[in-house]
């Protein structure tokens, strides 16, 4: 197998491309090295949040979400974010989901990291295999912010994933089916086009399988007869921001 | 939150890993952009890494396995664009004679998991277990990859792929 030895040793990095990493580097290292280059404002920051967080009721509004993140793709993940952008909330609603968060702790950093922590987790990784549909879905006064954090990291593109908003009557609803309000703003889309598909129907589905019978029902111009008089409760962002 | 990695750092990994984590690019994409891309998302990784390696191994399988997860992210993107780069790697293509262009070529024409398992074990030279180690698959496994790697490689290559 020497042929493969002596075939890569002709490849090598070009000194233009690490000159130009190591350029590439340094100009991120500007943007993002001020707060790291100074030490002392970490301790700072640090010494402020402690006691913001140990004073009468900092401890509540620290734990106490204000956004929510539904991620769904077979397993439902659902993150609650509170006002600093940490996720203080984990709650999986089927069996896929809990086995992960069995596993894996996405508390107390941010949502960015957090979303970030599960796509990498093998046991979370193997669902995306293949062409399944990764669905971000948000509850936030600011979504688009959410939206753009979660867009600049790149998972909107390297999984090719859906957006949408919703609001907190749809994830109270969803809650009571025992079901992410990601996985259920998708059934009640779906509900417009199908009369007959019911919440149990979609429990047994991924969201991919009711992402896929909607645009069928779209692309065949099916009115369930309820298109129109329904309840809004999402708005889609796109594929790719 | 540990500091930034610094420009010492930087250029003494750029130093030890730049030819691998371009030989791990070439193996997976065939268009310079794409490559130039990944090789700079790969040691932003680095620059922002919060975690200790504990020796120069440790540190090399972090970039092993980094890269070819970058890779992979990319090429699922890539996918989804439904876009099919045009621009092969032609600088690389030049360097290589008639026997490296062809052994290249069928290692590119491997599924991904199989061309990892070869570029580790007969490039750099890592046993089964060290890349049942980076890729967190079974030893079990990667002995069967590599066997049917070395299979397909045989059918296209001739029978010196003993």
């Amino acid at each position: 197998m020497n042929a493969v030895r002596e075939s890569m040793e002709r490849i090598q990095a070009p000194e233009e491309l690490k000159q130009s990493t190591l350029r590439y580097l340094e100009e991120q290292r500007k943007q993002k090295g001020d707060f790291h280059a100074h030490p002392v404002w970490r301790y700072v920051l640090a010494a402020a949040c402690l006691f913001f967080l140990l004073s009468a009721g900092g401890y509540s509004v620290y734990f106490r979400p204000v956004s929510y993140i539904s991620i769904d793709v077979n397993p439902s993940i659902e993150l609650g974010v509170n006002r600093f952008g940490k996720v203080v909330l984990e709650k999986a609603y089927n069996k896929d989901g809990q086995d992960i968060l069995e596993h894996v702790s996405l508390k107390n950093i941010s949502y960015v990291q957090a979303i970030n922590k599960l796509l990498n987790d093998e046991n979370y990784s193997r669902f995306l295999d293949g062409d399944p549909q990764l669905v971000f879905t948000v509850i936030s006064d600011s979504p688009d912010t959410m939206m753009e954090k979660i867009n600049a990291a790149g998972y909107l593109q390297a999984y090719g994933a859906k957006t949408y908003t919703s609001d907190r009557l749809c994830m109270e609803e969803a809650h009571q089916h025992e079901m992410s309000f990601g996985k259920y703003r998708a059934y009640l889309e779906l509900s417009q086009w199908d009369q007959g598909i019911t919440v149990e129907d979609c429990h047994s589905m991924t969201i991919g399988e009711i992402q896929n019978r909607i645009e069928s029902c779209k692309g065949h111009g099916v009115e369930g007869g309820s298109k129109g008089t329904g309840k809004n409760h999402g708005h889609h962002h796109g594929d790719r921001h | 939150m540990k500091p930034l990695k610094s420009a010492e750092e930087l250029n003494r990994a750029m130093e030890a890993y730049a030819d691998m984590v371009r030989r791990i690019c070439f193996v997976h994409l065939k268009n310079r952009h794409d490559t130039e891309d990944v090789f700079q998302n790969v040691y932003m990784k680095y620059m922002l890494y919060e975690g200790a390696f504990e020796n120069d191994g440790h540190e090399k399988a972090w970039f092993a396995k980094v890269t070819m997860n970058a890779c992979k992210d990319w090429l699922r993107y890539l996918a989804r664009r439904k876009w099919v780069p045009l621009e092969l790697v032609s600088e690389e293509k030049e360097a290589l004679d008639d026997t490296s262009t062809e052994v290249i070529e069928a290692v590119w024409g491997l599924p991904e998991k199989y061309r990892n398992v070869i570029y580790l074990y007969y490039y750099e030279g890592y046993s089964a277990v060290e890349i049942a180690g980076i890729l967190g698959k079974k030893e079990n496994t990667v002995y069967t990859w590599l066997a049917r790697a070395r299979d397909i490689l045989r059918e296209k290559l001739g029978g010196e792929w003993a």
